[in-house]
């Protein structure tokens, strides 16, 4: 692979503390001329919008792929079947086109996961947590992104006790209450981290059974994701609420985590006391809030959809255009979820409506 | 710029003191407005569904359908009228409300109001009931017994969208059959209808407690049970999610008419692609999706275009391109939401990046309007709305026919360009795959008066119709005192 060099660079960028803003931009300009030249769609992409190695000057510059890109096209600098590991995203139709993203090797994707993890979520402690994970395990899901970060997880961080509470037939819920039961009774912290509609299952199997718990100091809990129709949908207030009241956790243990597969870094806020929380990554990524027609970037303070220039992606593109809306804050942005549907303002059918009923 | 205040509904019989508000903001063409709505609770609701059809009952139906003919007229006359009071509001706030330019709202608004003037009506009533007269008394039925056409105590509209005047013709409909309306306004533009039901009332004063017009926010369950149990018929315009939300509340027994979103498009035959010809087609499409910024079911979404003409599809592409640039100075496109603006985008997006592959399409446009040109043939699928539109070559028009069947329940207005001949072959292929209005290209949202709207007679749809049986009068007759 001729990029050794290039990853070897890329790893020393991840591991340095504080590196400057020119550093940055040096990385992020070197990939891009790295992806401009080896990827061919995305070449192309950049020339239709007038963008080239002159005249993009900072991380700034380099246009924003949409993500529905990385389900047209083919976005990588290596011929895809030569990569050691492909991430799709999660289509909820058998027919759904999914997204792919081709990671030639999984080094870069796996050091950004874990230095941003253990400073994050493990609080920079080199101590291990006994984790339940709502989520199916990488052999189930071996194309999901959120399957491989949760299994490095528990590889990396999890003591020997951890264990998947998901199965094929849905959540273990006989298991998940003798874990909860066993943290109350021996006093040893316990994580949970999945999706957030599978903590939703949880939450609506332990109302079932009138169970609430009191976790020991020290746990906490992962989520991410959202809901996707695939639980009951409850404000951000209430889930926190709910989890914090069942488990006996408080909202500020409980991790929100913003991910995509069309990343290899992702973005945690400080827990969930105070909402909407404020969600940041590490060092080598960047994020912009952006007009979506114009893409020009908009004043701190003012919604726009997210565009983020993320370094570890050194084979598909760094920068991309997310359909997520966002603010800028302080110490790094608001998310105020999925951009809605224009479905409701006039009798002209709308793109959601139709695949509903299409999909129907 | 300062903040107008607007108040939105027509309550008879509840003091503004007696009713909770709530305040939508807008902020649109020419300024911001902030409108309030009002908030029944269920005891005024109960009140003012029976003052309603107390007065339906008792004024509406002594009316006859001439005289409402009448009232209407004049209201719309009224409406009309550059400089009178209700049209000079209506042309200053709707555009803040709905962000449309105020130009198109204006043009729109006349040209919709002229489809409910006295002719027009009277049209309306021929093309549903044949002889109007059916609504004001028993009138014989040619192969014996007479009938008439009742139109219900209440009914209850429950509006969608905001293209301005939508809810227009429901109401007007509901006075045409002496039917007694409450409309629920859209929170998208609140305020035309009350504005029409005072104006109905300063010309006939009696009409007062036979409108009401009310706001609840959408999905309040609570609300639309209450409105629905005291109804005779709920008509209801919106979504298929909203509809069926709807459809829930509503009492087994109570009439249900639903309006759903629609799918429309256009088809361009070769007899029309010509050096003359091509460019007036193009700009007459253009017009079609520039109008409401295809808010409307009669928006188009993609026209089809054949190859064989002297101008190819790919230049009729080029051309509604340019025709779009030029409607966007004169008629600029209403600033979007953040969300519609990311649909958008992402919609523009997926298509810049299919360009990129071999085969893809052409994507043409500036911030404000796209053209996405395919020369290869695409499913029909709705575009992102507000100035996007997909143009596709096809070898002949019939090939776009197998593209519809899976969409039937949604497809409503195709504009043809064509031959007289092709016209009436492509409209026979059209109604059976469920289209149900064809019309010349920029004429596509301004149905005719008397149109069937979804295909539907929509009078007729309102009423129930009561028939004397021969035998009844037959009977009748050996009753009467003076029988030999």
């Amino acid at each position: 692979m001729a990029s050794s060099p290039l990853i070897a660079d890329l790893l020393a960028f991840l591991a340095d503390t504080h590196p400057s803003d020119q550093a940055f931009d040096q990385q992020a300009l070197a990939l891009f001329a790295h992806q401009f030249q080896h990827n061919l769609p995305f070449q192309r992409f950049c020339q239709q919008r007038g963008k080239t190695l002159r005249t993009v000057r900072s991380w700034r510059d380099i246009p924003a792929v949409p993500i529905s890109a990385f389900k047209a096209l083919t976005l990588s600098c290596i011929p895809a079947d030569q990569a050691e590991r492909t991430f799709m995203t999660s289509g909820t139709t058998q027919a759904e086109i999914k997204g792919k993203h081709h990671h030639p090797s999984l080094a870069v994707y796996d050091a950004s996961m874990l230095r941003n993890f253990r400073q994050r979520f493990m609080a920079g402690s080199s101590e291990r947590i006994r984790m339940g994970i709502l989520f199916p395990d990488e052999t189930l899901l071996p194309n999901s992104s959120l399957a491989h970060y949760l299994a490095l997880a528990v590889r990396e961080f999890g003591t020997g006790a951890s264990h998947y509470v998901l199965t094929q037939q849905g959540l273990d819920t006989a298991r998940v209450i003798a874990e909860l039961e066993h943290a109350e009774q021996t006093g040893e912290p316990y994580a949970l981290l999945g999706a957030s509609y599978s903590f939703v299952h949880l939450l609506d199997a332990l109302q079932r059974l009138g169970k609430t718990f009191r976790l020991p100091a020290g746990s906490r809990v992962l989520d991410t994701g959202g809901f996707k129709g695939q639980s009951r949908e409850l404000s951000m207030q209430d889930f926190y609420a709910q989890l914090s009241s069942a488990l006996g956790i408080s909202a500020s243990d409980c991790i929100n985590m913003y991910g995509m597969t069309e990343l290899s870094t992702q973005f945690y806020d400080d827990g969930n006391a105070i909402l909407p929380s404020v969600k940041s990554g590490p060092h080598w990524i960047r994020s912009r809030v952006v007009e979506p027609l114009s893409g020009e970037e908009l004043p701190r303070g003012q919604q726009g959809i997210l565009a983020h220039c993320d370094l570890a992606n050194f084979n598909s593109v760094t920068t991309i255009l997310t359909e997520d809306v966002g603010v800028a804050v302080d110490g790094g942005f608001l998310l105020l979820g999925r951009a809605q549907g224009s479905a409701a303002k006039g009798c002209s059918l709308a793109v959601e409506e139709f695949l509903q009923a299409a999909a129907a | 710029m300062s903040v107008l205040h607007e108040t939105a509904g027509y309550l008879p019989g509840l003091r503004a003191d007696e009713v909770a508000w709530q305040t939508l903001s807008f902020e649109g063409q020419g300024g911001a407005v902030e409108v309030a709505v009002p908030v029944l609770s269920e005891a005024q609701i109960v009140l003012l569904t029976q003052r309603v059809r107390s007065a339906s009952q008792s004024y509406l139906k002594s009316l006859t359908v001439a005289q409402i003919v009448d009232t209407i007229d004049r209201a719309i006359h009224r409406l009309l009228d550059p400089q009178d009071p209700w049209r000079r509001k209506a042309d200053s706030i709707l555009p803040r409300v709905t962000g449309y330019d105020a130009e198109m709202v204006r043009l729109g608004l006349t040209g919709y109001l002229k489809t409910f003037r006295k002719p027009q009506l009277q049209r309306f009533l021929a093309e549903d009931f044949g002889n109007p007269q059916l609504l004001d008394g028993f009138v014989p039925r040619p192969r014996g017994g007479f009938s008439k056409a009742f139109g219900p105590d209440v009914a209850v509209h429950v509006w969608a969208g905001n293209v301005p005047g939508l809810c227009l013709w429901s109401l007007i409909s509901g006075l045409l059959v002496k039917s007694g309306s409450i409309g629920k306004v859209a929170s998208a533009e609140p305020l035309l209808a009350g504005w029409m039901a005072q104006l109905l009332v300063e010309i006939d004063p009696k009409l007062a407690d036979c409108l009401a017009v009310v706001w609840w926010k959408g999905g309040d369950t609570a609300q639309e049970t209450v409105f629905f149990k005291h109804a005779d018929l709920v008509l209801a315009y919106g979504g298929t999610a909203a509809l069926a939300e709807v459809r829930r509340q509503v009492p087994v027994t109570t009439r249900f008419l639903p309006f759903g979103h629609k799918l429309s498009f256009g088809l361009v035959a070769a007899s029309a692609l010509d050096a003359r010809k091509a460019p007036r087609a193009a700009q007459q499409a253009a017009y079609d999706v520039v109008r409401y910024d295809q808010q409307g079911c009669y928006s188009p979404h993609v026209f089809y275009v054949a190859r064989g003409g002297k101008i190819s599809p790919d230049e009729f592409s080029r051309y509604l391109a340019h025709e779009l640039s030029a409607l966007q100075k004169k008629y600029p496109r209403r600033s979007l939401s953040l969300s519609e603006a990311a649909d958008l985008a992402a919609w523009r997006g997926a298509e810049e990046i299919r360009s990129l592959s071999p085969g893809g399409p052409q994507v043409a446009g500036e911030g404000d309007w796209t053209v996405v040109y395919n020369h290869e043939l695409q499913p029909l699928a709705p575009g992102a709305l507000n100035r996007t539109v997909r143009v596709v070559a096809v070898d002949q028009i019939a090939d776009v026919m197998p593209l519809l069947a899976p969409h039937r329940a949604f497809l409503q207005t195709v504009g043809v360009a064509a031959t007289p001949r092709e016209l009436f072959e492509l409209a026979e292929q059209l109604g059976r795959a469920g289209v149900t209005r064809i019309c010349a290209l920029g004429q596509m949202t301004s149905p005719e008066a008397g149109w069937h709207h979804d295909g539907r007679c929509s009078l007729l749809d309102l009423v129930q119709m009561v028939d004397i049986d021969s035998s009844a009068e037959a009977a009748a007759e050996t009753l009467a005192p003076y029988v030999d």
